[in-house]
């Protein structure tokens, strides 16, 4: 009976304490029964490969004492998504502001090495996952029940999302944003010999005209989305598609003109002209410099247009997905508009 | 052939998710009469249910600390074993999920 000495013991090392002797005690009287039953029946000793036959057939020690233990977690099904979600929130709470202040000295002072390294970034994001985690193991440990569980209300639940409903507050400042800008941007910027900005004559290149023509056009084509979309607040593929071209004309055009060095020269009555000059070179160096950022801001966004397209043809194919939409009739995605 | 795997594992998760509510019924009906664990897993064998040591023993302790099953060690054939029986509210219990074992049977029956 050595093997199954071993057996018992190995299994009561992972066993609660109290209820060890007695586990063990119950569970070698079953071994042992089924060893006799087995000699009985054979009518001699059973060899050790027979017994090891049964102790395999049991499981290993370590998975049957684990049945004789309820089932613990760390954090427990009621509480993991709001641990998931607090945890997601600080990480990027702590993630993106060094990000972005990260990028703007790469981009302003790249000689500024201090705010450049991101090793400690991640001591930081690690002590967040650490004290998060810790904090809900001793909610769940302590057994905090959430109020919430028991006095929610269907009422007062947040009114159900459809992701291709354009909110009519959005386009109309969307409008009231545009024409406010083009207004100041006609009067100050339209194509003239010397532009006069708050005291300052700026002289451009001729290809401003080329410029200003076209983002004047394509603020017109804007204006006009948004005012479609302000009566028929769905997004349709069609709009979508001309949002997408819009948005990549529009970002074309600004890298472009980032690209184009158009401003010739820059005069004012307290500004000396070799200052002026230094100036002028400092703008257009500082506007090139910011093509690189402009790129990866235009792919960002069109690669957002790209998605709204893709979720419509996704929504199209499988028109069930999004109930409120569909079965409104106002909905021109169901009206075919 | 990892298909195949995949619906085997499948099925037996199924399978024993299945089996596990029932199995506490089964022991249940079994201790009407008082027997110790392997006398137990013996005649739920010869009724068809096979259920292993390492299922069984957890299981009767659970039920006993619900308190559904009373136990008591004494010795028998020179060998000191643990012998289970219900208790009065395990007596309740089984009558309870006797009756609801029958009206989800018969309502699967109708629907499979």
């Amino acid at each position: 009976m050595e093997l199954l000495d071993r057996y018992l013991q190995a299994i009561e090392f992972w066993l609660p304490k109290r209820q060890r002797q007695d586990i063990i005690a119950e569970l070698s009287e079953d071994l042992r029964s089924q060893i006799e039953e087995k000699e009985t029946e054979l009518g001699r000793k059973l060899e050790d490969a027979e017994v090891e036959a049964i102790l395999k057939r049991c499981g290993s020690p370590l998975a049957v004492a684990s049945r004789y233990r309820s089932q613990q977690y760390l954090i427990g099904p009621t509480l993991f998504p709001i641990y998931r979600f607090v945890l997601a929130v600080l990480l990027i709470g702590c993630v993106v502001p060094r990000f972005l202040i990260w990028l703007a000295f790469l981009l302003v002072d790249p000689g500024h090495r201090g705010y450049l390294h991101m090793e400690n970034l991640w001591v930081t994001v690690l002590y967040f996952a650490f004290f998060t985690t810790l904090a809900f193991a001793i909610a769940e440990r302590s057994g905090v029940k959430l109020e919430a569980l028991d006095t929610w209300n269907p009422r007062k639940l947040p009114p159900a999302r459809d992701p291709n409903r354009i909110l009519r507050f959005g386009s109309l400042l969307e409008i009231a944003a545009a024409l406010v800008f083009n207004v100041w941007f006609v009067s100050l910027f339209r194509p003239r010999p010397v532009i006069d900005l708050y005291g300052a004559q700026l002289t451009l290149a001729p290809e401003w005209r080329i410029f200003f023509w076209s983002f004047l056009l394509l603020a017109a084509a804007n204006i006009a989305i948004a005012g479609v979309n302000l009566f028929r607040p769905y997004w349709t593929r069609l709009r979508a598609s001309l949002r997408l071209v819009a948005d990549g004309l529009g970002a074309g055009l600004f890298c472009g003109l980032l690209k184009a060095q158009v401003l010739v020269g820059i005069g004012a009555s307290s500004l000396p002209a070799p200052q002026a000059v230094e100036l002028t070179n400092l703008i257009n160096r500082w506007m090139a410099r910011t093509l690189p950022w402009a790129i990866v801001t235009t792919l960002v966004i069109l690669g957002f247009d790209v998605y709204r397209i893709m979720r419509l043809r996704c929504v199209h194919r499988h028109s069930g997905s999004i109930g409120p939409a569909v079965n409104d009739l106002s909905n021109p995605m169901v009206n075919g508009n | 052939m990892s298909q195949s795997n995949g619906n085997h594992d499948l099925f037996e998760n199924l399978r024993l998710e299945l089996r596990r509510g029932c199995l506490s019924l089964a022991v249940l009906s079994q201790l009407r009469t008082e027997r110790y664990g392997y006398t137990l897993r013996k005649a739920l064998a010869e009724q068809g249910l096979e259920i292993d040591e390492g299922t069984l023993y957890p299981l009767l302790r659970r039920l006993e600390s619900q308190g559904l099953l009373t136990s008591v060690w004494r010795e028998e054939e020179k060998r000191n074993k643990r012998f289970y029986r219900l208790s009065p509210e395990g007596k309740l219990m089984l009558k309870q999920l006797g009756a609801e074992w029958q009206r989800i049977n018969s309502s699967l029956n109708g629907i499979l």
